[in-house]
């Protein structure tokens, strides 16, 4: 039952990566607001589904809906959500402007959740939400769990596959042109702003299918699951997997969680420090985005380039081709300094480039 | 005045204390190239981008075929048939040369999130007869053996033409070009000059903006002068030489030989 539970874990937070990934993988908003959703789309699902709270617990609305409609309903309002923040937040801020605008967000939801109480309870947080439809399912604890499993990991498949499809589909090519260069392509005429909050809401409904999912996963919910170093893994999971590539953002959170994980459970664990495996995994996972970022900060799957299988065959080296205007005037300035560094400086200036683009 | 193309009247902008654009006006008709020149800080920097609505004017008019531009957004004013370039190639770095003209091409209805989703068939048989064009303009270009290759890794010579290239994709009424020949050797120029004149010859309105003389002479029908923020001359080229503002404007410079 431990394999069942962290390969669940893992399936939600891939289904969460494959919504950041949208945002931040290919319209290239670097959001920290995204964890926030998650934690609203949990309490929702909470708070909808357990019944009234008996005093002196106090949360809002204390609804008796079945855990899928209440599912629904709290991705209906993590999308509302979004579309308040992201309506501020992506109207004129771009990069680190942004990056703070949503930590501001997210630090400002997390303090009102903690501290006013009628809300979700404040620190306690929300609970009780144990198993919902197991009775009516006639299966045994376990069963559950194992049942958890595959609807986790067939909503993972279907996340994938609707996000593979737009990711090569003109909406997904779109976005990364606004990414890659946001005047060109208002200059060509794509509404930059519009093309960014599309993509933001697409994702932050994916956080509050995650998180609806990890409220049943998780049965209690409080301020402690949602702090902002939950974030930061997500965020080395897709950069180690690969911006921008579905398969590669699965594959990374799977790999991150379930590595580090395991890495770090066999570890003696002083009894005087009982917090040094989570503080180790955060110095690993710090450790990592350092190394991929420095080595390969394409990832290890890198996003997939849009190329044309058509009827003529790309050239051997194309890069070795040039134009014939080119290749008439002097020789090797034309040569594409990208692919032909002539020195250690334009090496590491074509590093700098590349570190440029990606990050 | 009725059949210009581009109408721009009493046009002002200024930063801080800085008149960039005074009382600018002037207009280009359909059809032919039109050189946009004076000295650095001229202004004409300022009126390309108060015409492709990366600016607001602080007063005047700007008319595209009758349609008033001031208020508009960049991706509208584009949506009504113009494209403008930049000072420095602007290609979309890590999507490959195909991808960068593909997005030239403009499906606008297609790149909706719900069509994407609901008609990913549809969308990619009218894609087929796009790449096609596609691939027509790249071999015009000399760009097709490039065409999977990160726009990242062309060299500087092959940005501009992947430039030209995008500008033929999206078959604009008007073009702008901001410096076309910044930074271009001579046999690189000829060819942008014969890429402008043959944007011409499809019916496309031209505006260059540009100080490269001698190309300014060689591919444009009329030209408009400014200086320090005013439009100071407009006409045919020949017609500039004896202008003595002009001249003064370009401190004495022999306008016949750059």
């Amino acid at each position: 039952m431990y394999w069942v539970s962290i390969v669940t874990e893992a399936g939600i937070f891939a289904i969460l990566a494959l919504g950041l990934d949208v945002i931040w993988g290919w319209a290239g908003d670097f959001d920290l607001m995204f964890y926030g959703y998650l934690a609203l789309g949990s309490y929702m699902t909470f708070v909808l589904t357990i019944g009234k709270p008996t005093p002196p617990v106090e949360y809002i609305i204390g609804g008796h809906l079945p855990v899928l409609v209440s599912m629904v309903v709290a991705i209906a309002v993590v999308v509302a959500f979004a579309a308040i923040i992201g309506a501020i937040a992506l109207r004129n801020l771009r990069e680190i402007y942004f990056a703070v605008t949503t930590l501001g967000a997210v630090s400002a939801l997390y303090l009102i959740v903690e501290n006013y109480t009628p809300l979700f309870d404040g620190y306690n947080g929300v609970y009780g939400l144990i198993n919902p439809g197991q009775t009516a399912l006639n299966l045994t604890y376990n069963g559950y769990r194992i049942l958890l499993l595959v609807v986790v990991l067939l909503l993972l498949a279907l996340a994938y596959l609707l996000v593979q499809r737009l990711s090569r589909s003109p909406f997904g090519r779109m976005l990364r042109s606004v990414r890659e260069d946001e005047r060109a392509a208002a200059a060509y005429g794509r509404n930059v702003f519009f093309s960014k909050y599309r993509a933001y809401l697409f994702g932050a409904a994916f956080a509050g299918l995650a998180g609806g999912l990890f409220a049943i996963f998780v049965s209690a919910f409080n301020p402690s699951a949602w702090t902002p170093q939950e974030l930061l893994v997500i965020y080395a999971a897709i950069l180690v997997g690969g911006r921008g590539n579905p398969r590669g953002v699965i594959l990374g959170v799977f790999v991150i969680y379930i590595g580090l994980i395991e890495l770090t459970r066999f570890l003696p664990s002083p009894a005087s420090r009982p917090d040094f495996g989570p503080a180790l995994r955060q110095v690993l996972i710090g450790l990592m985005i350092i190394l991929m970022l420095r080595f390969r900060p394409q990832g290890f799957f890198p996003e997939r380039p849009g190329v044309d299988p058509g009827p003529r065959p790309a050239g051997r080296r194309p890069w070795r081709l040039r134009v014939p205007a080119m290749a008439a005037s002097s020789d090797t300035a034309a040569a594409s300094p990208a692919t032909t560094p002539a020195s250690p400086e334009a090496a590491s200036a074509r590093q700098a480039a590349d570190e440029g683009g990606a990050g | 005045m009725s059949d210009a193309l581009l109408e721009i009247e009493n046009l002002t902008k200024s930063f801080g204390g800085v008149h960039a654009v005074r009382e600018c006006t002037f207009s280009v008709p359909e059809g032919g190239v039109a050189g946009l020149i004076g000295p650095n800080g001229a202004g004409k920097s300022t009126v390309v981008d108060l015409v492709s609505g990366f600016g607001l004017p602080d007063s005047g008019s700007i008319r595209l075929a009758g349609e008033q531009l001031i208020g508009k957004r960049p991706d509208v004013i584009s949506r009504l048939g113009l494209i403008r370039t930049f000072q420095t190639p602007r290609e979309w770095r890590n999507l490959t040369v195909i991808d960068n003209l593909m997005l030239a091409r403009r499906r606008f209805a297609d790149e909706s999130f719900w069509r994407s989703m609901a008609h990913a068939r549809r969308i990619r048989r009218a894609e087929e007869a796009d790449r096609v064009a596609v691939r027509g303009i790249l071999d015009r270009f000399g760009l097709a053996e490039l065409k999977n290759e990160l726009a990242v890794r062309l060299s500087g010579g092959q940005k501009r033409l992947l430039e030209f290239a995008r500008i033929a994709a999206a078959e604009p009424r008007l073009i702008i070009l901001d410096e076309p020949m910044g930074g271009v050797n001579p046999v690189l120029g000829a060819r942008i000059g014969d890429a402008v004149r043959q944007f011409a010859a499809e019916g496309r309105t031209v505006i260059v903006v540009e100080h490269n003389l001698p190309f300014i002479e060689r591919t444009c029908d009329q030209v408009v002068v400014m200086d320090l923020g005013e439009v100071i001359a407009q006409g045919p080229f020949s017609g500039l030489r004896g202008n003595p503002r002009v001249i003064e404007a370009y401190l004495g410079m022999d306008l016949g030989h750059g």
